[in-house]
């Protein structure tokens, strides 16, 4: 995360500009803080019986077992749309004119759409169906209509960003076409978008949040809710602590992602492969 | 097809919430993106660290968690909005860091040669800001930062949550009454798709008339 700098090395008069400019920022920065303290503090959120609850083991029973929802459902979510993900990546690179086109049609379309409707669109149509099925998977499908289409955009842009010679030495060896992208081509789109997967990720695991939505669906800020309730004092505890939790989970997948970054970049450079693609972006560019 | 007719008026209006919460939210994450990157830039060691922990958080706390938290959390601190004002708040509060993020990677691309090019011919720091490097980053940062935008506009369907009666809200609300979700659901969708597709093509257009031969 290096920022490059748009100042010179400052002298003796801007050294001394920069340290009150230091001070006054150190000033304001600790005003707001005693502020906010004030506020908690006058309405007694930080005093010992607001936060009594929180001695119970139950209750952090209550919410290990949200997060862990979230977290169930982020992964079965992930692992579903890695592979309608990479299915979509082949017919997007598809020499099939209609196959190429149907997938264009579906990527478009269910990666513009928001996830909050999906979710309310598969848990008021599927029980119509007879698809009998729980919240959970009401949740984990539309999270995989959604990420399934990103992901297989990801893994297009990353398939067409190798370079040409890979399919053809593939094909000149007699690889089919779909050995080819299955053998040669994905695998290195796969490492090669391994950053950005993180990234969408954490988008699914913000995701699982709208599973609050459902009302049944025992997630981390349905728990903090439920928390909220039964002990009214701790509202605004148990939705604190809910963040935190998101907070932790999300900066150690964004810290994974970096590193996974690092280790691609170095190893761009052990290798000096022609990098045509711009850096990966968690959001498709439309065209 | 009666029901369509009867709920078209709701269907407007349930565009025209999500068309403002998409206007009041874009235009307070530039401003604050903006400001949160300028801090991140600066030489001030105090403003740097405050932008990277409001950046951490902000953008690591789920949208969803964040709407909650301000709706029915903070009331508790005799802190409340309106449902709308609340919506269009946390939305600007989540969409920041991401500008700021977009805004900063922008500027990291303007090459040092040119600062010092512009040094060497005598540009203050400020002069060489306003002249050489924003119009540099701003111009590079047009694409990403429109689908910034765009991932704002599904975004706004959050609001749902805590029951501002924009799109989605109303689209679940009247495929529940009559039982028409594939319609209903379907015509949602295509509202979303033709808002983002508006976006798109204003992106477009603007990053067009920004465009610099490099």
């Amino acid at each position: 995360m290096s920022t490059v700098s748009l100042f010179d090395p400052a002298g003796p008069r801007g050294k001394r500009r920069h340290l009150l400019l230091e001070i006054f920022t150190a000033v304001i920065v600790t005003a707001g803080a005693y502020l906010v303290f004030r506020v908690l503090y006058d309405k007694g959120e930080l005093s010992a019986a607001a936060w009594a609850p929180f001695a119970e083991p139950g209750l952090w029973a209550l919410l290990g077992q949200g997060l862990w929802n979230n977290i169930a459902a982020a992964a079965v979510g992930m692992v579903l749309s890695m592979i309608t993900g990479c299915l979509l990546a082949f017919g997007l690179v598809s020499t099939h004119t209609l196959i190429r086109r149907t997938c264009r049609v579906y990527t478009d379309v269910f990666s513009s759409i928001p996830l909050l409707l999906l979710l309310y669109f598969t848990s008021l149509v599927l029980p119509n169906y007879g698809l009998k099925l729980g919240d959970f998977w009401f949740l984990v499908i539309a999270l995989t209509l959604y990420s399934g289409a990103v992901i297989g955009d990801l893994l297009r842009s990353g398939i067409l960003a190798l370079p040409p010679g890979q399919a053809e030495a593939s094909l000149a060896l007699g690889f089919s076409q779909v050995g080819t992208l299955r053998l040669v081509l994905l695998p290195q789109a796969l490492r090669s978008m391994s950053p950005a997967l993180v990234s969408q990720l954490i988008i699914l695991f913000k995701g699982t949040a709208l599973a609050f939505v459902l009302g049944g669906y025992m997630e981390l800020l349905r728990s903090a809710t439920v928390i909220g309730q039964y002990y009214t004092r701790s509202l605004l505890q148990a939705q604190f602590v809910a963040a935190l939790g998101f907070l932790v989970v999300n900066v150690t997948l964004g810290a994974l992602a970096v590193a996974l970054e690092r280790r691609q970049n170095r190893l761009a450079e052990q290798e000096p492969l022609p990098v045509t693609a711009a850096e990966p972006d968690p959001v498709p560019a439309r065209r | 097809m009666s029901f369509l007719v009867n709920h078209l008026v709701d269907f407007g209006q349930g565009v025209l919430v999500t068309l403002g919460l998409v206007l009041l939210g874009a235009t307070g994450s530039m401003i604050l993106g903006t400001l949160l990157a300028a801090l991140r830039t600066s030489p001030v060691r105090t403003a740097r660290a405050v932008s990277s922990a409001y950046v951490l958080i902000f953008r690591n706390v789920p949208l969803p968690v964040q709407m909650v938290l301000f709706v029915f959390g903070l009331p508790v601190l005799a802190i409340q909005y309106s449902l709308y004002a609340s919506a269009a708040i946390v939305l600007v509060l989540y969409t920041a860091p991401f500008v700021a993020e977009t805004l900063r990677s922008g500027l990291n691309t303007v090459d040092r040669g040119e600062l010092e090019a512009g040094r060497a011919l005598g540009f203050g720091p400020m002069a060489s800001l306003k002249l050489i490097v924003l119009p540099q980053a701003f111009a590079t940062v047009t694409r990403p930062l429109g689908n910034v935008f765009i991932t704002m506009v599904k975004n706004t369907s959050v609001a749902a949550l805590v029951g501002v009666s924009e799109l989605t809200f109303l689209s679940d609300k009247i495929a529940v009454d009559e039982a028409q979700p594939f319609i209903i659901f379907g015509g949602a969708a295509v509202c979303y798709l033709v808002i983002g597709l508006v976006i798109g093509r204003l992106v477009s257009a603007v990053d067009q008339k920004v465009a610099f031969s490099r």
